[in-house]
């Protein structure tokens, strides 16, 4: 069973839409003792990182998470916020602590020649292969006006050319993240996370 | 490299899906929800559904049948029509919409705007933008009387941090004879936010002189699909030729 964290922050019911169609069974859920029986963790997404991280902390679902994915190491993943989220610092609108799990920042875009939010399909360049390897197409959805600065490049699983080369997703251990939307990237998205939980299931 | 995207527009009035001419003379062309079918087994960019008379109508927008519209999507959806109140976005979201299409609440009061972009962030929030020509410029055309220029109602919306824009042009709505590139580039030089321009798309010609003449990534159409036997495929391959980046 994935537990998909409801913490009010968007679209939840798309991604449980995903996950429905590739007949992984999941729960929508911000019930700490569902979370904790949870095989693996999804946290979805859409926002401002402060108002994330106040709604994370309200029921310390912070805490259950970190508890979760750092101690029992439970597989885990983010997607557009909640891949932001589980960096050190966020600055949306202004500096905010984050989970922390993965060394690093998320900053906003500043080349004001760029149109801001980065907003539609781009493809990506993969760095570590362990979800992508059967996505035919390299093209996904993306939609965010900030984006993610790891300390350590061992962490990059991806990255996307929006003027320069931005990080599209971060692999480390058990934890994985993607900025961009897989749920809203039709095959090459359903690919991921068909990746991503069924390595899980045979595990 | 960004891609640019080809967006479907579906207008709806409450029983089935419509196509205007100038916004006016709305034409029956069929069932929503099969249309959202045909557009997610054909991979589209996004599709855009647009409940076009329920502000006007004082009505909410079908929460039951949109539901079901976006049920057929795999691709990202924006929703519009009657978008009033923070719970209407709720309610939209909730059903798996991942952006909302606001007009008349905008031109209304930038505070909800405001208010609407601080709570679902920028990238949920999507102004509709129908704008038409006149002697002293360009105008927002809207049924509420207000009197607002294209630009100023642009620099409202940039204010209050919206994270795009759907401009339309009501003279080329339905007309199929091409884009209005003139006001699209003006929208462009007023702002950095992404621009979806609608609006005039007839022929094949008509996309590429859009993306070669203006510097927006997307555009939404509507009638070319109805009314002639071209998909967005169609389009895409046309504009490969001339190198701008699609996703096949």
């Amino acid at each position: 069973m994935v537990a998909i964290i409801d913490y009010g922050m968007g679209n939840v019911a798309s991604v449980q839409k995903a996950l429905n169609f590739l007949n992984v069974k999941s729960i929508i859920t911000s019930d700490s003792s569902i979370i904790k029986k949870a095989e693996k963790i999804l946290l979805p997404g859409v926002g401002s990182f402060a108002q994330g991280m106040e709604n994370l902390r309200k029921g310390e679902l912070d805490k259950i998470l970190t508890e979760e994915i750092i101690e029992k190491e439970k597989k885990f993943l983010g997607i557009c916020l909640g891949m932001q989220l589980i960096m050190e610092s966020g600055s949306e609108p202004l500096d905010c602590e984050g989970l922390g799990w993965i060394k690093g920042k998320v900053v906003k875009f500043q080349d004001e020649s760029l149109n801001i939010p980065h907003m539609g399909w781009n493809d990506i360049k993969v760095y570590n292969n362990t979800y992508y390897k059967n996505c035919i197409s390299k093209d996904f959805y993306f939609i965010h006006s900030y984006h993610v600065v790891p300390d350590n490049a061992k962490d990059i699983a991806a990255t996307v050319d929006y003027g320069f080369e931005v990080v599209a997703s971060v692999q480390s251990d058990n934890i994985f993240a993607t900025q961009f939307h897989p749920e809203k990237s039709q095959d090459a998205g359903l690919s991921v996370l068909k990746a991503f939980f069924n390595q899980d299931a045979e595990s | 490299m960004l891609k640019v995207r080809i967006i479907p527009i579906l207008t709806f009035n409450g029983f089935g899906l419509v196509k205007t001419k100038k916004f006016t003379n709305p034409r029956m062309v069929g069932n929503p929800v099969q249309a959202a079918k045909v557009y997610n087994s054909r991979g589209v960019d996004e599709l855009v559904f647009l409940d076009i008379f329920a502000s006007t109508q004082k009505r909410k927008a079908n929460l039951k049948l949109i539901s079901d519209v976006i049920k057929e999507c795999y691709m990202p959806v924006a929703i519009g029509g009657g978008i009033g109140s923070i719970d209407d976005i709720n309610d939209l979201l909730k059903i798996g919409a991942d952006k909302v299409v606001i007009k008349t609440k905008a031109l209304l009061d930038n505070v909800f705007i405001k208010e609407a972009v601080a709570f679902f962030g920028a990238q949920c929030i999507t102004i509709a933008v129908d704008a038409y020509s006149t002697e002293e410029g360009y105008m927002v055309f809207n049924a509420l009387e207000v009197s607002i220029s294209l630009k100023d109602f642009i620099m409202q919306m940039v204010d209050c941090g919206v994270g795009e824009f759907m401009l339309v042009s009501v003279d080329k709505d339905g007309m199929m004879e091409g884009f209005d590139i003139d006001m699209i580039n003006y929208v462009k030089s007023l702002t950095n936010i992404p621009v979806i321009a609608a609006g005039g798309g007839g022929n094949m010609d008509h996309y590429k002189e859009l993306f070669t003449k203006t510097k927006v990534k997307a555009v939404g159409s509507a009638s070319i699909f109805h009314f002639t036997q071209f998909t967005p495929l169609d389009i895409k391959n046309e504009l490969i030729k001339i190198n701008i980046p699609v996703r096949i």
